[in-house]
């Protein structure tokens, strides 16, 4: 039962299946909900995401990060079940670095996107770019395991509005700015217009030149308020009755002199 | 002397703060290699952080132990110096076939490693600096380490006279090879052209 | 109905300045039934790491024991106790391995780093990890958490404020809930002090 070895565990699922059968609905897993985006420019591509990760209709977090590290020259943005775009994107980075390792040379993205084809096990839906010996690339994987080659993609819950956005600002080799502009267009597009979509725009450009990952490159939602006299409560307003110190149980220890090496 | 010395490669990096160089039978050390690498990143997976050197050690220590024990398989031709950072400094460990490991401040295997370790026991002094691990594609193999912040050069400088030493030959930075690990955290093998630049600084 | 809400939880934890706490109702029951008013659902993993895990009894129980295991097993072969990070993403790994067989547990990670900055994570019930620099909640009605949270929290309150904040979140919060409540307790983690465990006297309904 559980190591560390990797693989799934799948003891719970009888009974989990039979709490279900007696009207026991399962919890929700949070979800990306989502306006992913990439652009293939000049020199490289750019990628975006949005930043609300969501359970049910409640934010379960304002700023969180949707670009995964996949490789020094390949990222991926996750749309989908959270768990998995995190998980699904670690285990690949970490092939790809065994990869690396053995071969001795850079990793190539479309190596990358046949090792993200699940099949449909896994809900995580992808916007993979990065940059090889072959030049700028960009993909998208479908949940069921379908892929993409494509001068520009979208996916998740807001990939309609970034689409709109694209179809109506996409040209051929634009400037890096020029395609930062648009991609922050799109995701904004997404954060605005789809509700599953929210807080702010995370970028990544990715050339040969290297990375440049903007967590939070436009920051869209800061709190429209702060109190002009917080609320504070006295000490002593909650009722205690009962009051505990945990002292710390840790034992310093003191190294010995140190011995000379035995030399002989 | 007909084989090409560009393909030899001892010195192998099994995560971004661990290196290890081996003397012995090669097609054996590739197997630890591979078996290292796959532990440092199934540790890398659970808990998000890079192995510590020790837990490494440990690991492939184990492997060879257990090959010393169990039926139809024979023990690794292998012993092996492996040199890291982590949270705990600079560390460097030697680990030998039967599975035992200890750490060193310097240490070396290999054909010649009795003169290597009377000559890096007359060298060595605290100020040598942050873990070189140096090697050579004969079947030598020296490393140095310390635990002051002052000079990792010098520790290339210590590994490259210990190699030369015991060394057949007129040493070059075609035929042996020197990795470093400094409070960087990243191992890094240096390329011959480098490796010729300290042999210079040496000679 | 949801397994979610079988035995009823609330469970919050906010960082402060070089400290954080974490606290949980007292209630344990089976659907409407109270069976027992002292049942923490925070437990200490060493003296700077606290877990809270709401959700389904059964599992948390058994996760938690889980953990203490997989924590003395690193701790000698290690030799030191695990930073609250990678505590934290020990327990993202160990709900994904089940990722088609879940825990119904969701568990919250509140402790101090090494250099004493606070850490705080949260997950859901397959281990998507969301860190946070203010505060997570997780419990039966974890809406009204999010809220009075959203409007009382403030960045680096003293671990006094600390705790009269985080005790009116947690009192105020269960009020509204009627599977969590009959009490309460906050433990906060100074960085010099150590843990300070409070019990809360809260509504008895």
């Amino acid at each position: 039962m559980g190591s560390n070895g990797g693989g799934f565990d799948f003891d719970l699922c009888k009974r989990n299946a039979l709490l279900e059968r007696k009207g026991m609905a399962p919890p929700k897993a949070w979800k990306t909900g989502t306006t992913i985006a990439g652009v293939v420019y000049k020199d490289g591509v750019v990628l975006g995401a949005d930043t609300r990760s969501t359970s049910g209709s409640t934010v379960a977090d304002k700023n969180c990060e949707k670009i995964h590290y996949i490789a020094p020259n390949i990222y991926c943005c996750g749309a989908g079940t959270a768990a998995d775009t995190m998980n699904v994107t670690a285990m690949i980075s970490s092939s790809l670095d065994l990869h690396r390792y053995a071969t001795g040379r850079q990793s190539r993205v479309v190596t990358a996107m046949t090792m993200l084809k699940y099949q449909g096990h896994v809900s995580a839906a992808l916007v993979l770019g990065g940059v090889d010996l072959n030049g700028p690339h960009l993909f998208t994987i479908f949940p069921h395991g379908s892929t993409d080659a494509l001068p520009y993609a979208t996916m998740g819950s807001g990939s309609l509005n970034a689409m709109a956005v694209f179809e109506a600002g996409f040209k051929e080799d634009m400037t890096k700015e020029e395609a930062m502009a648009l991609v922050a267009a799109a995701i904004r597009s997404g954060v605005y217009n789809d509700l599953g979509s929210g807080s702010n725009v995370d970028l990544c450009i990715i050339s040969k030149e290297g990375v440049e990952y903007l967590r939070n490159h436009e920051f869209l939602m800061a709190k429209t308020y702060t109190r002009k006299f917080p609320v504070t409560y006295a000490k002593g307003t909650a009722p205690v009755i009962k009051e505990k110190l945990i002292p710390l149980s840790a034992v310093d220890v003191t190294e010995g002199a140190e011995e000379a090496m035995d030399t002989s | 002397m007909l084989v090409d010395e560009s393909t030899v490669q001892k010195i192998t990096i099994l995560s971004p703060n661990i290196g290890m160089v081996y003397s012995g039978m090669g097609p054996d050390y590739r197997v630890l290699v591979r078996k290292a690498r796959k532990t440092a990143q199934q540790y890398f997976r659970l808990y998000q952080e890079h192995i510590p050197v020790a837990q490494l050690v440990r690991e492939v220590a184990a492997v060879m132990q257990e090959f010393t024990q169990s039926g139809g398989v024979r023990p690794f031709g292998v012993s092996l110096l492996l040199a890291g950072f982590d949270d705990n400094g600079p560390q460097l460990y030697q680990i030998d076939p039967s599975g035992s490991y200890f750490a060193w401040k310097a240490s070396a295997i290999g054909k010649n490693m009795n003169n290597a370790k009377t000559f890096l026991e007359k060298r060595y002094s605290d100020e040598v600096g942050l873990g070189g691990l140096g090697g050579s594609i004969v079947v030598e193999a020296a490393g140095c380490g310390g635990g002051s912040s002052v000079g990792i050069e010098d520790a290339i400088h210590t590994a490259l006279l210990t190699l030369k030493e015991g060394f057949e030959g007129q040493v070059s930075g075609n035929n042996i090879e020197v990795g470093i690990i400094g409070p960087d955290r990243k191992f890094k093998v240096l390329s011959a052209a480098e490796v010729q630049d300290y042999l210079q600084e040496v000679e | 109905m949801s397994i979610y809400t079988y035995n009823g939880a609330a469970i919050i934890a906010m960082a402060g300045k070089d400290c954080v706490a974490i606290g949980s109702d007292l209630r344990f029951g089976v659907q409407l039934q109270t069976m027992t008013t002292d049942y923490k659902k925070v437990f200490q993993i060493h003296d700077r790491l606290f877990v809270g895990l709401g959700g389904l009894a059964t599992d948390a129980q058994t996760l938690f024991e889980r953990l203490v295991f997989r924590h003395n097993m690193y701790k000698l072969r290690e030799e030191r106790d695990m930073k609250a990070s990678t505590f934290g993403n020990l327990l993202s790994s160990m709900l994904y391995e089940k990722r088609f067989g879940p825990y119904f547990a969701s568990p919250v990670v509140a402790g101090l780093e090494p250099d004493g900055k606070p850490f705080l994570c949260g997950m859901d019930s397959i281990g998507a990890l969301e860190t946070a620099a203010d505060f997570i909640v997780t419990g039966t009605n974890s809406e009204s958490l999010f809220g009075m949270c959203e409007s009382m929290w403030r960045p680096d309150l003293e671990a006094d404020e600390l705790f009269e904040t985080l005790a009116q979140c947690l009192l105020s919060g269960i009020d509204r809930d009627a599977l969590a409540g009959w009490g309460a307790v906050v433990y906060v983690i100074d960085k010099n002090k150590g843990v300070i465990a409070r019990t809360l006297k809260g509504r008895m309904d």
